[in-house]
């Protein structure tokens, strides 16, 4: 396991003495925890797991996110005042495009998502690493990180996989592969996570079969992602995860990143919470982090409607005496860990592993 | 001094720029990518016409690999990019002898440094399924030239051996090459129809290639280049790259192909069909009817006219190695090329015309196009045209 620090900052100027974050008693009231909110935000910002954006911009015969887009829930400004740092851009393809469409289907998101950052300079800025989003960070952009992509975008191939890697795909999305199924995955299967794992690619296993996320958390070297997955505990979901998992996943320092969708958690932000709450219980506060999945077609839960709302639910979570240092792992700091993980695994993998046949003809089973 | 040698001294300082090899393809067909079986840093002839001793040998400085895929089946996306996957891992793979190569100020870093610079070019409008975006992720990914088609029509561009349907370039086929203008992709026209190389020459603004055709003047067969499309290379910038595939230089194996498919078809066979049934048919046509043997000279030919016609500085060299069965004799693999300019020299042609042959041409028509395409998008952003929106 390749677990790095990473830099979290401990300002010490957002909470107040007189009410230190663990106060079981706060006598602040909903503005002052908003206040707080905004602070902490300030110094810790959203890494948010999961957008749909480039499919949503797709079909718009124009549109400007620099100044504000109302026919999205994503746009500059919001993004700045939700304090959103990162996002993950989903380049998931329909459906109806799985085939051999998938893989041209991809392409075409990756190119929508270059020239729709590259027409916002000042706003987004693509990024690769988690060195790279620092920078971004740094110079006042919200870092764009490209994926989860379909399973389907790869065609079966470790080819095409390396091939969409140097394009930038940082995260590739299990479910739905014949290769990763209900019986866990197959030999060619395996050779992908490894290949990934080589690449510096994540996995994302929301959505994927019980077992496939048993042997890929066994298997991969670096920890993985599961980008739109609450507690199934809490809320009955299928794309939720039981307790078990939960904790299988936090023993593997793997992130859950619980999705503002009410289908998912139940519609109000003390629900969200709650899967908050207990998803840090159960795989534990490094394990934890949030994904808006905005403008995937999902209904979000109250007060949560776009991706100005960050705020809202932290203060929730403040209320609830979630710390400081808990809040920033949780907005920023665990997906941070999981991509220099990847960073690491994969420059650590490079010297030992050379790259397979794109279509091994040993793992065929 | 000889020719030949006088050939390889001038070839170690003006290399050879070749327009189209199909080593990624064979590599795919014979041994599924495992490139461990086919290792090209030692002599593959049994199964290859090329590695890397012999394009040592023959004086190669930059290769465009072809990242070809066919054009009949599904899936020409995802096929193409495991072609691309291909060429980087063989790059990858040897270092020393090979360098990735985007530019023609890479091209001659190659150059200075001793490597054969690896371009890609992509064979067949096929590869990008309609879409502008699948079109500038293949330039992203490092493929700086596209044949507009392979040998079957695509939605928005005819061939040169399929019927005709749009009559050259669709609008749609129009936008293709105004944006590879843009990007900076190289408009290779071998393979299109002779309507489809007129309507390219009269969209570009960027010089275009025939990455590995020849003269229809000098044989008549539908992949070789007709007199009026080379007159206009000059004002175009571009370049013709001579290609040495018997059946298309030579008229009498030009005829004799002809004669053996119709043999083919006599029997009740496809004319491309390799099964044992149809392969003995084929084999007994063949020592009834000894194969022309195309040479050095024929090519030489093809040279002396193109020259004439489009002008010394729009000439070049597409061997189209491993994508044919049969060479020329003196050329019948990637050593050979040192043979082609001792010809030339015993035609009469200079040190300085051969330069421009082997090497300067190519590089300056990269060039060129990147020219354009800074020029391009200082005023253009991506098109985001589709087939359904140009062509109805």
């Amino acid at each position: 396991m390749a677990d790095l620090q990473h830099d979290i900052h401990t300002t010490t100027e957002v909470g107040r003495e007189d009410c230190l974050p663990d106060d079981p008693f706060p006598v602040e009231s909903g503005a002052a925890f908003l206040e707080r909110a905004h602070a902490l935000l300030e110094a810790h910002p959203v890494a948010d797991g999961y957008s749909g954006l480039p499919r949503a911009l797709a079909p718009l015969p124009w549109y400007d996110l620099e100044l504000g887009e109302a026919a999205v829930d994503t746009d500059v400004p919001r993004l700045r005042e939700g304090h959103v740092g990162a996002l993950f851009w989903s380049l998931q393809v329909p459906e109806r495009e799985r085939g051999e469409r998938a893989v041209g289907a991809t392409l075409e998101q990756l190119d929508l998502v270059r020239r729709v950052v590259e027409a916002h300079p000042e706003g987004l800025r693509l990024v690769r690493t988690a060195g790279q989003v620092i920078d971004a960070r740094n110079c006042g952009r919200v870092a764009v990180v490209l994926g989860p992509a379909s399973a389907a975008a790869l065609d079966d191939s470790l080819g095409i996989l390396r091939v969409l890697q140097s394009l930038g795909l940082r995260v590739l999305s299990l479910a739905g592969a014949a290769w990763a199924g209900e019986k866990g995955l197959t030999r060619f299967g395996e050779e992908v996570v490894r290949e990934m794992n080589r690449l510096g690619v994540l996995a994302d296993l929301s959505g994927a079969p019980e077992a496939t996320l048993a042997r890929v958390l066994a298997l991969s070297k670096t920890p993985v992602l599961c980008t739109r997955s609450a507690a199934a505990a809490v809320h009955p979901h299928p794309a939720n995860l039981s307790d078990d998992l939960l904790a299988r996943l936090g023993e593997q320092r793997g992130v859950c990143m619980v999705p503002l969708a009410a289908e998912q958690t139940g519609p109000s932000v003390p629900d969200v919470a709650d899967h908050l709450d207990h998803v840090r219980v159960v795989a534990g506060p490094e394990c934890v982090a949030l994904s808006g999945t905005y403008d995937s077609g999902v209904a979000h839960p109250r007060d949560l409607a776009d991706t100005s709302r960050y705020p809202h639910l932290i203060a929730e979570l403040l209320r609830r005496g979630w710390s400081e240092t808990e809040l920033s792992q949780l907005t920023w700091g665990n997906v941070q860990r999981a991509l220099r993980s990847a960073d690491f695994t994969a420059r650590a993998t490079q010297r030992r592993r050379e790259s397979t046949p794109p279509r091994p003809a040993d793992a065929e089973a | 001094m000889t020719s030949l040698d006088e050939a390889r001294s001038l070839l170690r300082e003006f290399p050879v720029v070749d327009g189209h090899n199909d080593l990624p393809y064979a590599l795919r067909e014979q041994v599924r990518y495992d490139l461990d079986a086919r290792d090209i840093a030692t002599h593959q002839n049994a199964h290859l016409h090329t590695d890397i001793p012999r394009l040592r040998e023959g004086g190669v400085g930059a290769q465009y690999w072809s990242v070809y895929v066919r054009s009949d089946l599904p899936g020409a996306v995802p096929a193409t990019l495991e072609q691309i996957d291909c060429v980087r891992q063989l790059i990858a793979r040897y270092p020393a002898d090979l360098r990735a190569a985007l530019t023609a100020a890479d091209m001659e870093a190659a150059r200075a440094e001793g490597r054969i610079a690896s371009l890609m070019g992509a064979e067949g409008g096929h590869s990008i399924d309609n879409s502008l975006g699948t079109l500038r992720g293949l330039y992203e990914l490092g493929v700086r030239y596209m044949t507009l088609t392979h040998n079957d029509n695509n939605d928005w561009a005819d061939s040169a051996t399929d019927e005709p349907n749009v009559g050259g370039l669709s609008a749609f086929g129009r936008e293709v090459v105004r944006e590879m203008n843009r990007l900076g992709m190289l408009v290779d026209l071998s393979h299109v129809a002779a309507t489809t190389m007129r309507a390219a020459l009269d969209t570009s603004t960027a010089p275009v290639i025939f990455s590995h055709s020849s003269s229809r003047a000098v044989c008549d067969h539908p992949r070789n280049i007709p007199d009026d499309v080379l007159e206009r290379l000059s004002g175009n910038g571009g370049m013709a790259m001579v290609t040495f595939v018997p059946k298309f230089v030579l008229q009498a194996a030009v005829d004799w192909t002809a004669a053996a498919d119709d043999n083919m078809r006599a029997h009740g066979f496809h004319h491309l069909d390799t099964t044992e049934d149809a392969m003995k048919i084929h084999r007994a046509f063949e020592e009834s009817h000894p194969r022309p043997i195309a040479t050095t000279a024929t090519v030489a030919d093809h040279l002396d006219h193109m020259r004439e016609v489009a002008g010394i500085d729009h000439l070049g060299i597409g061997g189209d190695y491993d994508g044919t069965a049969f060479t020329p004799d003196g050329l019948s693999d990637v050593s050979g090329y040192p043979n082609l300019v001792a010809e030339l020299l015993d035609r009469g042609w200079s040190r300085s015309d051969l330069a421009k042959l082997t090497w300067q041409n190519a590089v300056r028509v990269l060039g060129a196009a990147e020219d354009v395409a800074r020029d391009l998008q200082e005023t253009r952003g991506p098109s985001n045209a589709t087939i359904s929106d140009l062509d109805g």
